[in-house]
């Protein structure tokens, strides 16, 4: 037993309504509640005094692993911006937007995340990303895999089979060892593939399969319900990135009445104009946000843009192609048998730019127009909108609004027209800022070890020296503890452990397996054999949810 | 006593790049006696003779020694190396890779996978326009044109055209071969033109030419002296539902080398603004495309990674191992399942001669090293996971046991050994 106490610093752990100062003492890995004897002692104390303590921090929302961030990363040789250098005990890397797997680890430790979930992985491509999850040491990891272009999910809404649609869902799962479910511009990546055009509307025929993408989204939602995983259903929408777009957002809401779900990166799919007048681009975030804040179903992650060079990467392989035929820059395009797409396109983000400078108004309002703290996730949908490493420069934009009021003065005078962002003078807490960086993302999770301080928490614990200076208070945690090591001591990496892949195991009635069997052998590429992940395809770095 | 006959399913097969991964096995009496739905190329590879003979497990100067002594005469080399490289690592497991990744960035080491003559080209050219692809499944359930460009399945990848491209009934191509448009675009007739639906001849040095003048009639660019052949293809191309473009590694050989593969690939990304259309590879033998994908994941590159500066560093002109070697630059070789001197210059196998090396591979102790450590052969005796050339992943089904370590087990012992040698990690040179 080894035991580590933090003491005497601000706790703030909002899921726990702390906000006090005392000892957070944590025993293998755990948080425990200290011990009644004052005179206890533990094999290490660090003396917080005068530190902000808080869980570690989750990111539910980003793109680090499996074969769309590998392309990223082979295909851009010019982002290779900066290098972590190789130590007695840790792995040099590449930086720049797509890290490489050992860099993004130290990255997210160095910034006091100690989970990160990838949001969209193919089954197809799930046991690359186990291994890659191996190599990105010092935080946990999950993926959600993606299932709203599925062949089998589509031939089974389209027979009304319920039953096998669930069982096929905890199949897959299990099969792929994945965290949750995702759809990906549900039925529309299908379409765009077999050379139809993306949808328009959720009621459109997905040609071939006989179902609209209304039907796969609440019939996964149904599913995931059903199936009573921690996480709901995570829906990326319709026509992310397009003008007008925000209808098609109301109508996604709308269909998951009475579903719990997840709307990932919201802020693009929030905008006014149509496709004819794409100059006419507005800011929706008022109508949209008062929709969520009316609807406890659900909840969202931002999506922010910061300004910068970055790449973008989605399984919607029609915005793939949108944003190569906007830009012009290089394109990797690869569609992925039974399931999805991906596109991967660089993209640099300018303040001088009215669409670019917009989208960052429109993410900023999103934060400030979602009442509830603990419905609203941060992401930049990593690197889509700019690296997890902006995280900090946000936080200062929402917990000042000097600091958020100077950054608008430097956009085009339009940004102020089409957004109501500067009338907005809300300012985050401290703990409202635990609460969307760590608390809030764990409980949409459904992680209950994560995101708070109570006894059984995860010991993930981030310890920030307070100032005025937020963004510099939270680039540079004073000490990062992951699983109640001393991962990162004032900046300097320590020997980091190696985290765990969380998944989860829904049952299923094992009689469906033939007929999956089946379907599997006629149209994929490989054996059914050949398919499922196996826990001992990486030993030692597995782990189920308690 | 021999052993009882048993038979192992779905192994997959790594002799050509098709990784075929739905052969049945039978094994008697230590050997594998039937290799049912191999091609005479896979069943040749299953069949043949694995055991180690009579091969010593490790030599050192080409003379027997223990597991031991030749680990620590390797670990030594190593460490006393001020310019190590790693090379081979193509038919081996993604496992073994991500072991020879961390050790290349322990000691500093240059590391470049296979032979980067055959596939730098293509890296340059996807880095420089990408690349719209497709796994190979999409292929076999949607694609109505299949272009082979300057390669010959039936010849080299001979189960490629019923698995994948041409025979299987798809989802969208219910017709099987009867639904779709196959055409070789070659410099001579192949065996796969014999089958194919057309045939065009073109010169090896034009094939630039040929494919950018395909993309300007694709654009509706007037072209008055494209070829009637030409011409014909173009429309061919442009009225697929879904097509196919499948090529290798000669493209990037040929006369312009990178900017023809970039022609090709810009090609293939041009057609999709009418139709669709994906560009493909047919893959190499062994697991090249999990060296590649396991170095971009640790190293942020797929190919010619030198670590010497204490971080990685993609250096396409100084890094590959035909460079490290003609240049006279390395001081020591890791070779790790593979044989490099086929592809290499007489320059660079003369250095390789001059300066230690460290083989490790079933048949190591054949050959010249200065350290030779036999080991298993991948997907016969040991298993780990490989990856095809679309990105996916299988897991080996070893069916013979072997007394001789995977190449794996060598690796982590020589790591192991590695970090007990005082002074790491070494100093990092300026």
């Amino acid at each position: 037993m080894t035991t580590l106490r933090i003491k005497g610093g601000r706790v703030i752990d909002p899921a726990n309504a702390i906000d006090a100062e005392r000892d957070v003492w944590i025993e293998d890995g755990r948080v425990i509640a200290g011990p009644s004897d004052p005179a206890a002692r533990a094999d290490r104390t660090i003396d917080a005094s005068g530190y902000v303590v808080m869980p570690g921090g989750v990111d539910m929302h980003c793109h680090i692993a499996g074969s769309k961030v590998n392309a990223a990363r082979a295909f851009r040789p010019e982002d290779k911006t900066g290098h972590i250098a190789r130590t007695g005990h840790s792995r040099s890397g590449t930086t720049g937007s797509v890290p490489t797997t050992f860099a993004t680890g130290y990255k997210y430790a160095g910034l006091g995340y100690t989970t990160a979930v990838d949001a969209a992985i193919a089954p197809f491509g799930a046991r690359h990303a186990h291994h890659e999850f191996r190599d990105t040491p010092a935080i946990d990891k999950a993926f959600l895999v993606l299932m709203g272009n599925n062949h089998y999910v589509m031939d089974r809404i389209r027979e009304g089979d319920r039953d096998r649609l669930r069982q096929y869902v905890a199949w897959l799962l299990n099969a792929t060892g994945a965290y949750g479910v995702k759809a990906v511009n549900p039925g529309g990546v299908e379409r765009w593939k077999e050379g139809h055009g993306n949808v328009s509307s959720l009621d459109q025929m997905v040609e071939g399969f006989g179902v609209t993408p209304r039907q796969i989204l609440t019939e996964l939602a149904r599913a995931a319900d059903d199936l009573a995983i921690p996480h709901p259903i995570h829906v990326h929408g319709p026509n992310l990135g397009l003008p007008g777009n925000f209808a098609s957002t109301l109508e996604t809401l709308a269909a998951l009445d009475g579903h719990r779900a997840h709307l990932a990166h919201i802020q693009f799919h929030s905008y006014g104009g149509s496709l004819d007048k794409p100059g006419k681009i507005d800011s929706q975030v008022p109508i949209l946000a008062d929709y969520i804040n009316t609807h406890r179903n659900l909840t969202v992650d931002v999506g922010q843009v910061v300004f910068g060079d970055t790449t973008s990467m989605t399984a919607d392989g029609a915005v793939g192609q949108f944003l190569h035929s906007v830009t012009g820059r290089k394109w990797i395009s690869q569609d992925i048998e039974q399931e999805t797409g991906c596109g991967v396109v660089p993209i640099t983000y300018e303040n001088t730019n009215l669409v670019h400078a917009l989208q960052w108004a429109i993410g900023l309002e999103w934060y400030l127009r979602v009442d509830d703290p603990w419905r609203i996730a941060m992401s930049t949908d990593h690197p889509n909108g700019g690296s997890f490493l902006a995280y900090p420069q946000i936080i200062s934009y929402l917990m000042s609004r000097n600091h958020r009021d100077e950054a608008l003065k430097a956009l085009p005078d339009r940004v102020r027209a089409r957004s109501g962002l500067a009338d907005l003078s809300r300012e985050y807490s401290l703990s409202e800022i635990a609460i969307i960086t760590r608390a809030g993302p764990a409980r949409m999770l459904g992680m209950t070890s994560k995101g708070h301080l109570g006894p059984g928490a995860d010991g993930d614990v981030t310890i920030y020296a307070p100032s005025n200076d937020f963004q510099r208070m939270f680039s540079l945690p004073r000490f990062v503890i992951k699983s109640g090591h001393v991962v990162i001591d004032d900046g300097e990496l320590r020997s980091p452990p190696d985290g765990t892949t969380l998944s989860v195991s829904p049952s299923y009635d094992e009689s469906i397996v033939p007929d999956i069997a089946e379907w599997f052998d006629e149209n994929a590429s490989i054996r059914f054999a050949n398919f499922a992940w196996q826990e001992g395809d990486a030993p030692s770095h597995f782990g189920s949810l308690p | 006593m021999p052993d009882a006959d048993r038979t192992i399913a779905d192994a997959t097969c790594t002799a050509c790049g098709c990784l075929c991964d739905d052969i049945v096995l039978t094994v008697s009496n230590h050997r594998i006696v039937a290799a049912e739905h191999a091609c005479p190329i896979g069943a040749a590879w299953f069949l043949a003779d694995h055991g180690p003979g009579d091969r010593p497990i490790a030599t050192i100067e080409g003379q027997p020694a223990t597991a031991e002594q030749a680990l620590g005469r390797a670990a030594e080399i190593l460490a006393k190396s001020r310019s190590p490289l790693i090379v081979g690592l193509t038919r081996t497991s993604l496992e073994t890779q991500a072991r020879a990744v961390a050790i290349a960035d322990r000691l500093g080491a240059a590391i470049d996978p296979g032979d980067s003559g055959d596939s730098l080209p293509r890296w340059r050219a996807i880095q420089r326009v990408g690349i719209v692809s497709a796994t190979l499944g999409e292929v076999k359930n949607r694609a109505d044109v299949i272009v082979f460009w300057g390669v010959d399945p039936i010849t080299t990848h001979p189960r490629h055209l019923e698995r994948y491209s041409v025979g299987p009934r798809g989802r969208f191509v219910p017709e099987g071969r009867a639904g779709r448009t196959v055409v070789v675009v070659d410099v001579a007739p192949t065996a796969t033109s014999a089958v194919a639906d057309r045939f065009v001849r073109i010169v090896a040095d034009e094939q630039g030419e040929v494919l950018a003048t395909l993309r300007a009639l694709v654009l509706g660019v007037e072209m008055p002296e494209a070829e009637d052949p030409v011409r014909e293809l173009a429309e061919t191309l442009k009225t697929a539902r879904y097509g196919a473009f499948f090529f290798g590694p000669d493209l990037g050989r040929s006369r312009g080398g990178e900017a023809v593969v970039e022609d090709a690939l810009k090609l293939v990304r041009d057609l999709n603004h009418a139709t669709r259309f994906v560009a493909l590879t047919l893959g190499g033998p062994g697991n090249p495309s999990g060296a590649e994908a396991v170095l971009t994941w640790q190293a942020g590159s797929p190919r010619a990674v030198d670590f010497s500066a204490g971080f990685p560093q993609f250096l396409p002109d100084d890094a590959t191992a035909e460079a490290m070697l003609s240049q006279g630059r390395a001081d020591a070789v890791l070779i790790v399942a593979d044989d490099p001197t086929g592809f290499l210059s007489g320059e660079a196998r003369a250095h390789l001669g001059r300066i230690p090396t460290i083989v490790i591979g079933p048949d190591a102790t054949s050959r010249d090293a200065t350290v030779a450590l036999g080991s298993a052969t991948m997907g016969i005796h040991s298993g780990g996971t490989i990856m095809r050339c679309d990105g996916a992943t299988l897991p080996l089904r070893p069916a013979l046991a072997t007394t001789r370590p995977s190449d794996l087990e060598w690796l982590t012992d020589l790591e192991r050994r590695l970090t007990e040698i005082p002074g790491e990690p070494r100093a990092i040179s300026p």
